[in-house]
């Protein structure tokens, strides 16, 4: 029960309280670049989400089982990176042999989840968060990616009710975008406080 | 002293490189598995078709960028012409992976709006506030007093990815130069003025105006509206005049002596020439006091 307890904490906590995008700012270039339209958004979401999950999980191992070890936390970033960008890879591949039109649509943006770094960030953060179990770990880091993914769908909706809307033309685009990401992060800070 | 710190280095940097050896070959194998698990096979000509594009991604050809065309046009080769801002030169590449003749695809086509009045020659019968674009201010009866003419908001301009289309004073102008003939703004115009037309000589005769109404109504609503007063269509067969408004059969355009007379005849200059060396358009002679007498 009180695991269970736990897990559910940090999955909320990792979806609202301390959602990478909109309380940490990480991640925020596919969150502008791939948040044009809400079923694009989603995909992303799933694609970023599957990444995470992995990456997140993988990290964790590498980091307790060998890393720390061995004395090469130094290492970290590397490591890191390398595990993440083989699971893009891999995610490239799948979407490329099941998913065609949606791997066409995603272009540049796909190979980009390897920058990423929401990604990176998870990763590091569950070290820094002291977390201590395999359960956990891939807990946060799917909590990560559903954050992510509710983060940028948030985004695509308010953007596609935006182009209808009457923006004045000096802040057309980018501006209008970036301001109504503000307005989204400030009303996330209001989160803040609610769990840890 | 140098060789002592050498060998420390080494001595803390072998596991290093060996974990990173390790981590790497694992996802190598990992990778390479999957690869050989998820091959999709690619027909080479796809690639060499997709070559072959201008790559823009325009969307003329009615695929959703040049690379879903590049593999349409394969299991179907009647598509080839339809990259227009290749033109032919592109289809005749196409061909040649595919192996067949292509046949000559005629004039290239481009589009020409079927309006001439800017902001002074239009009438409104009410300003116009609401959403400033075309397909919302279609969707009213009274956006401007002409039912048919260019509402000037620019959906064209949006759409246009060559940045050939202007607003010039409440008029949308093509610019021929830049144009490669994608039809984006044929379909954005929501109330089909822009025509794709076969520019078989540089500049084409137009008829630039579609108004169905009564001559009458017409002129009460813009200066330089067709009138339907039929002179042109006397002049010469290419002129037909039908719903109150002349027409020309631009695939047998040719420009002679009864098309020049036909232009300058026309009492409302609506017949206009339309191309990259275009000449001004008549002006309607203002109504004075010495011509009502």
């Amino acid at each position: 029960m009180d695991t269970l307890n736990i897990l559910l904490m940090g999955f909320i906590s990792v979806v609202i309280v301390n959602n990478l995008v909109l309380t940490k700012f990480l991640g925020i270039c596919p969150f502008l670049g791939v948040s044009g339209r809400i079923d694009m958004a989603f995909g992303m979401g799933l694609a970023v989400t599957f990444v995470i999950t992995l990456s997140g999980t993988l990290t964790w191992m590498i980091n307790n089982l060998i890393l720390i070890p061995i004395g090469l936390e130094v290492t970290r970033y590397v490591c890191f990176i390398l595990v993440i960008a083989g699971a893009v890879q891999l995610v490239e591949m799948y979407l490329r042999k099941f998913f065609p039109s949606l791997y066409d649509s995603f272009g540049i943006f796909l190979p980009l989840i390897t920058t990423n770094c929401a990604i990176l960030g998870l990763c590091l953060f569950i070290n820094l968060w002291g977390i201590d179990n395999l359960l956990e770990a891939v807990v946060l880091s799917f909590g990560a990616g559903i954050g992510f993914t509710m983060a940028i769908c948030i985004m695509a909706g308010i953007r596609e009710n935006l182009n209808l809307a009457d923006v004045p033309q000096c802040l057309k685009g980018a501006p209008i975008t970036l301001i109504t990401a503000g307005l989204l992060t400030l009303a996330f800070m209001g989160f803040a406080g609610m769990i840890r | 002293m140098i060789l002592a710190s050498l060998s420390q280095l080494w001595n803390s940097a072998w596991p290093a490189g060996m974990t990173m050896l390790g981590l790497g070959t694992a996802f190598a194998v990992v990778l390479l598995i999957a690869s050989e698990k998820l091959k999709v096979e690619l027909d080479p000509k796809i690639e060499q078709i997709h070559e072959a594009l201008p790559n823009l991604d325009c969307g003329a050809c009615g695929y959703a960028g040049c690379t879903s065309y590049a593999k349409a046009v394969i299991q179907n080769p009647e598509l080839i012409g339809k990259c227009s801002p290749g033109g032919p030169a592109t289809a005749q590449k196409i061909a040649e992976v595919l192996n067949l003749q292509v046949s000559d695809s005629g004039p290239m086509h481009r589009p020409i709006v079927h309006c001439r009045a800017h902001t002074n020659d239009k009438t409104s019968l009410a300003e116009y506030a609401g959403l400033q674009t075309c397909t919302a201010a279609n969707t009213l009866p009274n956006a401007q007093a002409c039912k048919f003419g260019c509402l000037g908001f620019g959906d064209c301009t949006i759409v246009c990815k060559f940045d050939a289309i202007h607003i010039i004073d409440g008029l949308a102008v093509v610019d021929y130069e830049k144009c490669t003939g994608c039809t984006a703004c044929v379909k954005a115009c929501p109330r089909n003025i822009i025509e794709m037309v076969p520019f078989a000589h540089e500049n084409m005769m137009v008829v630039a105006c579609r108004s169905a109404e009564t001559g009458k109504s017409t002129r009460a609503n813009c200066k330089v509206g067709c009138i339907g007063c039929g002179i042109c269509a006397k002049q010469t067969d290419i002129f037909t005049v039908d719903n109150n408004f002349a027409k020309i059969d631009y695939k047998s355009y040719q420009p002679t002596e009864q098309t020049e007379t036909a232009y300058n005849k026309c009492p409302t200059c609506v017949i206009v020439y339309r191309g990259p060396s275009a000449p001004e358009p008549r002006q309607p002679a203002p109504k004075t006091a010495a011509a009502k007498a």
